[in-house]
């Protein structure tokens, strides 16, 4: 069977199910006998190995084939959970990723066998079940029997009516000695792509014979007009076995029921009695059915229904390039309705088309909304990047032999997909750092009186065009002194310098690259490549990075990044004879001032401001412009911009006024200055240079 | 470097079902001053009127700002400083060239005037020896057309270096 198509599919509900593995796993740890959390995980396996092994991935179907068994076990009560099963189980989990990795890159699966896991595996099922399988054995029997009492009313391609051309197709089958079946395919009740299962059923029994009827019809079961279920005549020269394994091989297909199909010989009478038949079934049946199709008769039916899948919503997988398609072109229409706002502003100053206006604001309301919704397509929950930390986390509390917690709140806060990919790293290297670096060792924080079990905090929530996301512990802060003596010690600064160093400074020199003050380097972090990575990596997001910290207390790292990164709300100025966009995002007020109010300190301009004072930075000096006003034509204009809690006045001469702005790339050939964030282009189609506020402070 | 191209020319040729032209380049003809410079035309992809440049503050001096060619941010740079001249005049001549380098990326070159196309082979063009003349850095060669003679750039050269 060509698989490729599914390939990508495949890959993304790989990926899902692992990490629903890796939570569940996660929370067994904690509550070793919860049925729920057991039956979850058995249902990820065992979906997972019938995708690898519908995909030809021979290599993963055994290794979850395995650890099926061991859920299996446990599930029955046979095996107890314990600590070691547990870490193993991630070693497979690790190993599946891996796989997965392999796949990704080259659709092949590698070659390694994961001997050694599939041994343990072997282990933990085969000394366990030595004593206890007596007990197994007894429960199986039951099981059988429920099932053959179940089969004749769950096996409903008995009353598919069949119509005189397929009757025909029967009879000729008879004469040609091949076998006619009856098959009725239950899909899982978990699965997301229901049509998509059934079409691989489709194709796979297509290759064995011929599907003469179906129910529902074909095309509705394309459509996904059917409920779990679906009934099938089918003509093959194959065995039952051979049929049931092919549709068996599809994966999410629960259940399968086939029998020889007997023509009935009189028609009438074996419709009505068929109708009869369907009615007092289907009232009764369509609901237990449902319920009991998942092989797991064990479980309560109540409890089951407590973890099954939330509804899921209706959605469409897109491309990010046609996303990226869109979003320039929704950058179009924004500039185009610019140069129409001017436009329409110059002829109304001649006294022309009054009524132009109100038809630009109704287009502006429009492409603001359009620019909305589009944003809000690729935005993305930031729960797919730090759902893995958790287990991480624990990890490196094995690892480091400390006893820590990962708190994480604000999950659901939504970033644009390119963002969201991009953060994934960063994040883990701050925590691993906070785990490492930033808690103390359990005997130390006993001997501090804190709480043995140091805590890591991951919180994320949006403010204002910004999300921030903070990665906070308890643990020892930053040692000031350390790092400066370290600094010192590495001649990155001379100790006179680092007499007149600010806190901020020192902690600042954190993030200059092969700068790593722990005093052993351990495998989790202290390579040396670390914080200036995170720095450079946020920074190339537009981000920001901020540390607070306390000695003894803990840090706090702050990243704050931008929601929207094509297009902003920017302020226009004029400064000389230039505009300059500056990101609303930044600006905090404005302020017109007389230029008495400018106070010098220690050389430097400043200005007092509702009890804060604030330094004045003139914008025409530092962008070279010689600018024709001055100070005695009467009042300034500051704009008031903050980054973190620290501000500055920019003198600029003219505010034009607020606008939507895109932001355009200015090439790799000049090498701009960092003032500079990029360029936009104008309504009457000049290019102005946005100003980044934060790289003025 | 230059074989390569006559490879690319032959098998262009080849597939137009052309007869062969050995070692013949085309180059655009433009005026710098009193001095007339051939850009070889592959890597030209426009050649747009003057319009208003925005200045970059902080960069070299030859960088003249950054111009919106039909939507796109471009940089323009000026060929007479770039080429020890003096600055440019901005007449009704004046045009900007588009090059465009490697990974698609466009650069626009300010010129006093755009002459005409220029079809050289190998034989009217003389190489430069690399003295110390800083000019000569940047060229490929000098043809002979029409007893003129044309300086050829060697626009690599001329962008590697983005340092005053």
């Amino acid at each position: 069977m060509d698989t490729s198509q599914y390939l990508e599919i495949f890959l993304d509900e790989t990926k899902e199910h692992l990490q629903n593995l890796n939570t569940q796993i996660l929370d067994l740890e904690q509550e070793p006998d919860n049925m729920d959390t057991i039956n979850e995980i058995f249902r990820a396996a065992h979906s997972l190995k019938g995708m690898a092994g519908t995909m030809g991935y021979k290599r993963m179907q055994t290794l979850t084939h395995d650890m099926e068994n061991v859920f299996s076990e446990v599930r029955n009560g046979t095996i107890k959970v314990q600590p070691e099963m547990i870490d193993t189980l991630f070693k497979c989990l690790d190993a599946l990723e891996e796989y997965l990795a392999n796949i990704q890159q080259t659709t092949d699966e590698g070659t390694n066998d994961n001997a050694d896991l599939i041994k343990v595996l072997n282990d933990i099922l085969n000394n366990e079940k030595g004593g206890t399988a007596a007990p197994a054995q007894v429960k199986e029997e039951p099981k059988a029997a429920e099932k053959s009492t179940e089969n004749n009313e769950k096996e409903k391609w008995r009353q598919i009516k069949i119509n005189d051309t397929e009757r025909m197709l029967v009879e000729k089958a008879y004469q040609d000695s091949l076998k006619v079946y009856g098959i009725t395919v239950y899909v899982d009740e978990a699965c997301v792509l229901k049509a998509a299962r059934a079409f691989l059923v489709f194709k796979a029994l297509e290759k064995l014979g011929e599907i003469i009827v179906s129910q529902p019809t074909a095309q509705d079961i394309e459509d996904e007009k059917f409920d779990l279920t679906f009934s099938l005549v089918f003509i093959s020269g194959n065995t039952k076995d051979e049929v049931v394994a092919a549709v068996k091989s599809v994966s999410e297909i629960a259940e399968v029921y086939c029998d020889e199909f007997v023509l009935p010989e009189t028609e009438k009478k074996a419709e009505s009695e068929t109708k009869k038949v369907s009615e007092s079934t289907e009232t009764k049946e369509a609901a237990p059915a449902a319920k009991s199709s998942a092989p797991a008769p064990v479980a309560k039916p109540d409890a089951k229904k407590a973890v099954s899948k939330p509804v899921v919503n209706r959605t469409v997988r897109v491309d990010i390039e046609k996303l990226d398609g869109l979003m320039n072109l929704v950058s179009e229409l924004i500039i185009a309705k610019n140069s129409l706002v001017s436009a329409a502003t110059a002829s109304q100053s001649n006294g022309e088309g009054a009524g132009v206006n109100e038809q630009i604001e109704y287009l502006e309301s429009v492409t603001t909304n359009l620019h909305e919704s589009v944003m809000k397509v690729r935005m993305v929950p930031i729960e797919s990047v730090v759902a893995k930390f958790p287990r991480m986390i624990r990890d490196l509390s094995k690892k480091l032999d400390k006893k820590m917690e990962l708190y994480m709140t604000g999950e659901d806060t939504e970033l644009d997909r390119t963002v969201v990919d991009e953060i994934g790293d960063p994040l883990m290297h701050m925590l691993r750092n906070s785990a490492d670096h930033g808690l103390e060792p359990n005997d130390v924080r006993v001997a501090n009186g804190k709480p043995e079990v140091g805590s890591i905090f991951l919180d994320a929530y949006q403010d204002g065009n910004n999300v921030v996301i903070e990665v906070r512990d308890d643990g020892a802060g930053i040692n000031t002194e350390a790092v400066k003596n370290k600094a010192i010690e590495r001649g990155t600064i001379t100790p006179e310098q680092a007499e007149n160093m600010s806190e901020k400074e020192i902690i600042d020199l954190l993030f200059l690259p092969s700068f790593s003050t722990a005093k052993q380097v351990t495998d989790v972090s202290g390579r040396g490549v670390g914080l200036d990575v995170v720095k450079s990596k946020i920074e190339a997001l537009s981000g920001e990075v901020e540390v607070k910290t306390k000695l003894g207390e803990g840090s706090t790292f702050t990243i704050r990044l931008p929601l929207t990164l094509a297009i902003i709300q920017a302020l226009m100025v004029v400064i000389g004879n230039e505009k300059y966009a500056i990101s609303l995002g930044s600006i905090q007020t404005i302020e017109d001032i007389s230029p008495e109010d400018v106070k010098l300190v220690q050389a430097k301009e400043v200005i007092h401001i509702r009890g804060t004072v604030i330094p004045i930075i003139r914008l025409n000096k530092i962008l070279d412009i010689e600018s024709e006003k001055n100070d005695e034509n009467g009042r300034m204009t500051v704009i008031i911009v903050k980054k973190g809690d620290k501000q500055a006045g920019l003198v600029v001469d003219e505010l034009i006024g607020q606008q939507e702005i895109v932001i355009k790339s200015m090439g790799k050939f000049i090498k701009v200055p960092k003032i500079i964030s990029g360029a936009t282009i104008l309504g009457n189609g000049e290019v102005a240079l946005i100003l980044d506020a934060n790289a003025l402070i | 470097m230059d074989e390569v191209k006559v490879m690319d020319e032959q098998k262009r040729a080849e597939s137009l079902n052309r007869p062969i032209e050995y070692d013949t380049t085309q180059y655009i003809v433009t005026q710098l001053g009193e001095e007339q410079y051939g850009i070889d035309i592959k890597l030209i992809s426009n050649i747009v009127r003057m319009q208003k440049i925005t200045r970059v503050p902080k960069v070299s001096p030859y960088i003249r700002g950054v111009i919106n060619l039909r939507g796109e941010v471009i940089p323009v740079i000026s060929l007479r400083l770039k080429m020890g001249l003096s600055d440019d005049e901005i007449t009704k001549k004046t045009r900007i060239i588009i090059l465009t380098l490697e990974q698609h990326e466009s650069i626009g070159v300010l010129v006093d005037e755009v002459k005409e196309v220029v079809t050289l082979d190998e034989e009217h063009v003389e190489k430069v020896s690399y003295d110390k003349d800083d000019k000569a850095k940047f060229l490929s060669g000098v043809g002979k057309y029409d007893e003129k003679l044309i300086s050829l750039l060697e626009i690599n050269a001329v962008l590697a270096e983005s340092e005053p």
